[in-house]
């Protein structure tokens, strides 16, 4: 869930509209002063439109959708408390760094991804719409490549486009 | 609270244990805001991390997960 | 199930010794209980009922305490599930006319009275009794309203089948013996004037008198005006007043004006703690907790300004969470408690119906005040009838009345193989007759192990519609659960909108959805519209969900086709003062639940092999009981003790309540322990470990330092409790402050100490009671006035002083306190702001301790001097989190075990197999302990008893196409309940454990291929779930 507030931020959603709390059998009273407390909080946020988030939520579901974070998140204990095959132990803050840095980058692919969704789009259009620096666009986009999920399309004009691979 | 506006919360409670303290705030009259919809789940570990994220997509306004 | 029939047919044909039925009288709570732990561990029970239909008091009452929960909403699926039980046959409107034999082979002659209706014919349609013209005092509703001749004797009732009252109908009673416009009008041609008295002789190993309690009224001699004043009522009354479907359809009304009160009195003991004629000398030990309840609930009904006030002698709030409902009552309701004695009560004005009522308060103030009703809390007593039970029975009551019973037999009559539950053998709540009821099933299943399965029949169900292939047709079912859900949500508006839903092709409106005639109704509606899926919208599904899972199976529909959409607990409950709000939640969740329920799918539930092996922890007289009846019942137990002695606390108790001789019986107690072949007895042993799940724990037990492994299919945790070590009072720093037992121990020790004494001080609530620990230790009232008496009787110069807040001397117990008073013994109350002072002093040269309290009479000081000062000090729970988290059960804010429900399930936990008793659940004296131990084992034995345990289904499954056999399944699962199997030519891929599953879904929420998902959870049904809710 960490990873998912960290996204919800990427996408300037913000986190605190995930609320996470732990409440057990015999706290009734506990239970109904979170609900109170969280909805007010919420409300001050105000209404979420999704629409306004429509690129970078579908962003946020294909990175947790992804296998590498799924990967990263569900290796998470087997890595931090007991070993990896090379019998180390990893210290759970540089794990935290790891995948915090990894979610970034699939969040960013991710954008990238649904930008050229629709249509063949050129580094700067897409630049523009998921709001990436273009030198980041071009890194996650050469990823993108090589991972077979994205490709050259043609030129348009001087300008180069790409599209999505077909699964 | 502000007066017209009432969130819409999509809430996960974890069938043994906060689905049972939720229970409980109801019989005991414990008395807090309608805004969550709930949605029981045998643990709060079912709650996978792209129902968030579903759960903004489709009209709510925020998502809590009590374990 | 064939193998289950074999072990039928080979007991059946094997000539036993004892018979494997048992009657139970009395058709209550706990005589309900009762015929259910039976039913379920192989026997086969006559449950018989006096009235038209079982339920007793509990059908009556409105809420309960301390949970407010509806008593109607939990009682109901209990008496449904009695009502269709294959092996409890019901015999009602009949009353038990002889016994014979002896304890496993009685004959019983029981007398049916005719209810004039062919219950086999009678479709519950009401005609009759809208036909009938006849109209007669309703007593179900303590008269305040009127019924029919022909009547039903409360819409839940079970069985649900008219009956015909002859006392009244016109066609007996009339001079011409006419009418019969019932018979005329019945489209079920089911009424039936010839019946005539039926006498059944039944076959039974035991018997359980359950016959209940009557409440007492306060008529003759008029009490208070009651039957004068039509605005003074009984507790009872007051009860159906705030009832749906009482009087005035739950809405508070007084009945001289049916106008809406606005100041309410009650006022405690009427009838009980009173040594006038006609009254009673014992506590009723319910009535301060019915009490406080009826005033916040009334409260609650009100809505705006209600003024309610508690007139009472000692608040008596000595159960699990009672002193907090106090508090809150008190701090957060604003119910108002006034100590004082009522001294008269009479209209306000002449012609007013408002009354006066006339007392005088601590400070010795007199007061006239005026209230718009008043509610007398009238105590529990003993029926004529009842005692003429008892004579029939041949069993010894006491003076009051009740069934003489032993604290070490608590629910043992004087005549063998007779047992009792409930009021019946003492005043009691709800969860304490509940725990009888078992106690008495366990009791009776250990006198009868022989006949086990004997009697039984397994049931059987008609195949399963197969549904998959079809489209969802879904029937919603909108609870209104009286008023609780109808008067905050718009249930029709709700139903109207379930029509709307996509696949909803029936909806329906319920009073009670729990009842027994909606259960036929949702079965009618399923088989009339081909309904393939069901929905209810009522409570909570953690209490309610098997009832209607049940009752769509005995339809023909897979258990799991259900879903509940809470909107009481989580709803209609919490949103009290936001009605429409409230509607638009119910409708969401109602859509929430459609949209899942459509994609739900039939599943089949899993048998597993079962342990019969029980394990208890905890060798006190708790743990020692519980494993005795277990292995009396034939069930091989293992008994964990952590000291190297088995007795716990007890071994420190001289003399019980009931003056009997604790040590002799706890002696006694454990030699039959250490004697018995099927326990196995480790001392100086701790439980470091358990994994597993109902019917298959495997537990590590260290003893020095072996360790062993025992495998067993339930748990009973007996762990006990232990007394709080005060700081206060000079204890550790005078020898002469002790605590508890010590006293005593000292005297007995040294018996000059106490020829020496000339006085010696109790100081009750030390550490009970404050603000950090807001309960009542429940038996330390009793403890020091007990010790007190016994000090006056061996030494009456003596003088003996009880520092209390409130003398506690619940139930029967009173006598001791009036004792206690005739002896001399001086009691002072103090309160918790000004606690009494203690300080070390010298009199004539002999050492002192120096005691002032402020005294509430006088209004000023008292000081004087003891030799001695004994500490009644707090109990608290002993090691309990190490075995919560090692069985994972949870504990309360007190950190006493928290049971699945404070009042219908106390020796239960919600996690299956799992069951508390004793201290470890919350103080109380060696009887309760062990009723409570004897009903831990019943609960137990319910499960032990079975051939297989049924798992859920619920479980994850994995698509071993998608799955990569990566593991990381298996290292997130907390339960081992995940592996990797080799596969041939794909390598290794995930396996399912089925029985070990918890259902948590970490494995599924931690699979990267998302090979792995949750049945009856499924993404698409959750994320189904998640997009109905959002739209809207």
């Amino acid at each position: 869930m960490p990873v998912v507030k960290q996204l919800l931020d990427l996408a300037a959603v913000g986190s605190s509209r995930l609320q996470l709390h732990w409440v057990s059998a015999a706290e009734g009273q506990l239970f109904a002063d979170y609900v109170t407390e969280l909805s007010d909080l919420i409300g001050k946020l105000g209404p979420f439109k999704p629409a306004d988030f429509k690129l970078e939520l579908a962003a946020a579901a294909t990175v947790l959708k992804s296998t590498r974070i799924r990967w990263l998140i569900g290796m998470d204990r087997q890595i931090t408390e007991r070993e990896n095959v090379y019998h180390e132990k990893v210290d759970p803050e540089t794990y935290q760094k790891l995948v915090s840095q990894a979610v970034v980058e699939e969040y960013q692919k991710g954008l990238i991804l649904e930008a050229i969704g629709d249509k063949p789009q050129s580094v700067r259009e897409m630049a523009d719409k998921t709001g990436l620096p273009v030198y980041t666009v071009s890194l996650r986009l050469n990823d993108l490549e090589k991972a077979g999920q994205a490709q050259f399309q043609g030129f348009e004009g001087t300008t180069a486009k790409f599209v999505l691979m077909a699964a | 609270m502000q007066e017209t506006y009432e969130p819409k919360i999509l809430a996960f409670l974890c069938n043994w244990c906060a689905y049972a303290g939720a229970d409980l705030a109801g019989v005991s009259r414990f008395q807090y805001p309608p805004s969550i919809r709930v949605i029981r789940t045998m643990c709060s570990g079912r709650v996978d991390p792209f129902y968030v994220v579903e759960g903004l997509q489709n009209g709510y306004d925020g998502v809590f997960v009590f374990g | 199930m064939e193998s289950r029939e074999n072990v039928h047919q080979l007991k059946k044909s094997s000539i036993t010794k004892s018979v494997g039925s048992v009657l139970v009288v009395g058709g209550g709570i706990a005589g309900t209980q009762a015929a259910l732990d039976l039913a379920n561990s192989g026997f086969h029970v006559y449950l018989v009922e006096k009235s038209a239909a079982i339920g007793g008091g509990m059908a009556q009452l409105d809420k309960t305490f301390p949970t407010n929960d509806c008593s109607m909403c939990i009682l109901s699926p209990k008496l449904v599930e009695c009502g269709r039980h294959l092996n409890i046959q019901l015999i009602t409107m009949a009353d038990v006319e002889k016994v014979e034999g002896q304890a496993g082979r009685f004959t019983v002659a029981v007398r049916e009275r005719p209810r004039y209706i062919d219950t086999e014919k009678c479709i519950a349609c009401g005609i009759c009794a809208e036909k009938c013209p006849k109209k007669v005092d309703d007593e179900f509703n303590c008269d305040l309203n009127k019924r029919k001749s022909a009547y039903v004797k409360y819409p839940q009732a079970v069985p649900l089948k008219y009956a015909i009252d002859p006392e009244t109908c016109i066609y007996f009673k009339g001079k011409k013996g006419k009418c019969k416009a019932c018979e005329k009008f019945c489209p079920a041609d089911a009424v039936d004037f010839d019946q005539q008295d039926k006498v059944h002789t039944i076959e039974v190993g035991s018997i359980i008198l359950a016959p209940g309690f009557q409440s007492f009224t306060p008529d003759v001699p008029p009490v208070y005006g009651y039957g004068t004043y039509p605005n003074v009522l009984t507790s009872m009354e007051f009860e159906r007043i705030l009832s749906a479907a009482g009087p005035y359809q739950g809405h508070l009304l007084r009945p001289s004006d049916q106008q809406t009160p606005k100041k309410i009195a009650w006022l405690q003991c009427v009838g009980s703690r009173d040594l006038l004629p006609g009254s009673h000398g014992y506590c009723s030990g319910v009535c301060c907790m019915y009490a406080i309840k009826e005033a916040v609930i009334a409260k609650e009904h009100a809505h705006d300004d209600l003024d309610t006030a508690i007139f009472y002698m000692d608040m008596r709030t000595y159960g699990k969470d009672f002193e907090r409902y106090y508090e809150r009552a008190k701090n957060e309701h604003g119910v108002r408690f006034v100590r004082a004695r009522i001294h008269s009560i009479e209209p306000s004005a002449q012609n007013s119906d408002d009354l006066k009522l006339r007392y005088i308060d601590e400070d010795g103030t007199p007061y006239d005040e005026i209230f718009d009703l008043v509610v007398l809390s009238t105590g529990l007593e003993i029926s004529d009838g009842v005692r003429k039970l008892s004579e029939t029975c041949g069993i010894v009551l006491d003076e009051d009345g009740f069934a003489q019973t032993g604290c070490f037999s608590p629910v043992a009559t004087s005549r063998p193989g007779i047992f009792t539950c409930g009021a019946f053998a003492g005043p009691k709540d709800i969860p304490y007759s509940v725990m009888e009821a078992s106690a008495a099933s366990a009791a009776s299943a250990a006198l009868l192990a022989d006949a086990r399965n004997s009697l039984t029949q397994p049931k059987t169900y008609t195949d399963e519609v197969a549904v998959t292939a079809q489209e969802p047709r879904i029937g919603v079912f909108v609870c209104h659960c009286g008023i609780n859900i109808g008067s905050v949500v718009d249930v029709p508006a709700v139903r109207d909108y379930s029509k709307t839903l996509p696949h909803v092709v029936y909806v329906a409106d319920n009073l009670f959805s729990c009842s027994e005639d909606t259960q036929h109704l949702i079965q009618e509606a399923i088989n009339e519209h081909n309904l393939n899926r069901v929905v209810v919208a009522a409570c909570t599904p953690r209490t309610h969900e098997p009832l209607f899972q049940e009752t769509i199976r005995e339809a023909g529909l897979n258990r799991y086709l259900f879903e509940l959409a809470n909107i009481r607990d989580q709803n209609s409950w919490v949103h009290q003062a936001e009605p429409q709000k409230a509607t638009e939640k119910a409708k969401d969740l109602v859509r929430m639940a459609a949209a899942k329920v459509a994609l739900q799918e039939p599943l089949d539930r899993l048998q597993v092999p079962l342990n019969h092996n029980a394990l208890v922890i905890g060798g006190g007289v708790a743990g020692m009981s519980a494993a005795l009846n277990l292995a009396d019942q034939g069930f091989h137990t293992y008994l964990v003790e952590q000291k190297e002695e088995l007795g716990g606390h007890a071994l420190n108790i001289k003399r019980t309540w009931k003056d009997e001789d604790a040590g002799a019986h706890v002696t006694e107690i454990r030699r039959r322990v250490l004697d018995h072949v099927d326990i196995e007895v480790f001392t100086g042993a701790k439980l470091i470990d358990v994994i597993g799940f109902v019917g298959n724990f495997t537990s590590e037990v260290q003893t020095n330092n072996t360790v062993r492994e025992l495998n067993h299919g339930v748990a009973i945790l007996a762990t006990g409790a232990e007394s709080y070590q005060p700081q206060e009072y000079l204890y550790g720093q005078s020898e002469r402050v002790t605590c508890w037992h010590d006293l005593e121990d000292l005297f007995t020790r040294e018996p000059e100490r106490l020829q020496q004494a000339e006085a010696v001080a109790f100081i009750q609530c030390v550490g009970s009671r404050e603000p950090d620990r807001p309960y009542c230790s429940k038996i330390c009232c009793t403890s020091s006035v007990q010790q007190a008496i016994s000090l006056k009787t061996e030494k009456p110069d003596l003088d003996v002083y009880i520092l209390y807040r409130d003398l506690r001397t619940y139930g029967q117990r009173e006598e001791l306190y009036r004792k206690a008073r005739e002896l001399g013994v001086l009691f002072f109350r103090y309160s918790l702001e000004e606690k009494p002072v203690v300080e070390q002093t010298t009199v004539d040269a002999k050492e002192k301790l120096q005691i002032t309290v402020r005294d509430h009479v006088l209004g000023q000081p008292v000081r004087f001097q003891v030799d001695y000062l004994n500490l009644a000090t707090a109990i608290i729970p002993k090691n309990s989190e190490e075995l919560a988290q090692l069985f994972k059960v949870p504990l309360n804010e007190d950190k006493f075990f928290l049971e699945a429900h404070m009042k219908l399930r106390p020796v239960d936990f919600a996690t299956d197999g799992v069951f508390v008793c004793g201290l470890a659940h919350y103080p109380k004296p060696i009887e309760e302990s062990i009723a409570q131990a004897q009903a831990a084992a019943a609960r137990a034995a319910n499960v032990l008893a079975q051939e297989f345990v049924e798992v859920e289904p619920i479980v994850s499954e994995v698509d071993q196409d998608l799955c990569i056999g990566c593991g990381l399944c298996e290292a997130s699962c907390p339960f081992g309940a995940i592996h990797l199997v080799k596969v041939a030519g794909q390598g290794y891929r995930a396996e399912n454990i089925s029985a070990s599953c918890k259902a948590c879904g970490v494995c599924a929420a931690a699979c990267p291929q998302q090979a792995i998902d949750m049945i009856h959870f499924r993404d698409r049904q959750i994320v189904a779930a998640i997009q109905a809710g959002g739209a809207g």
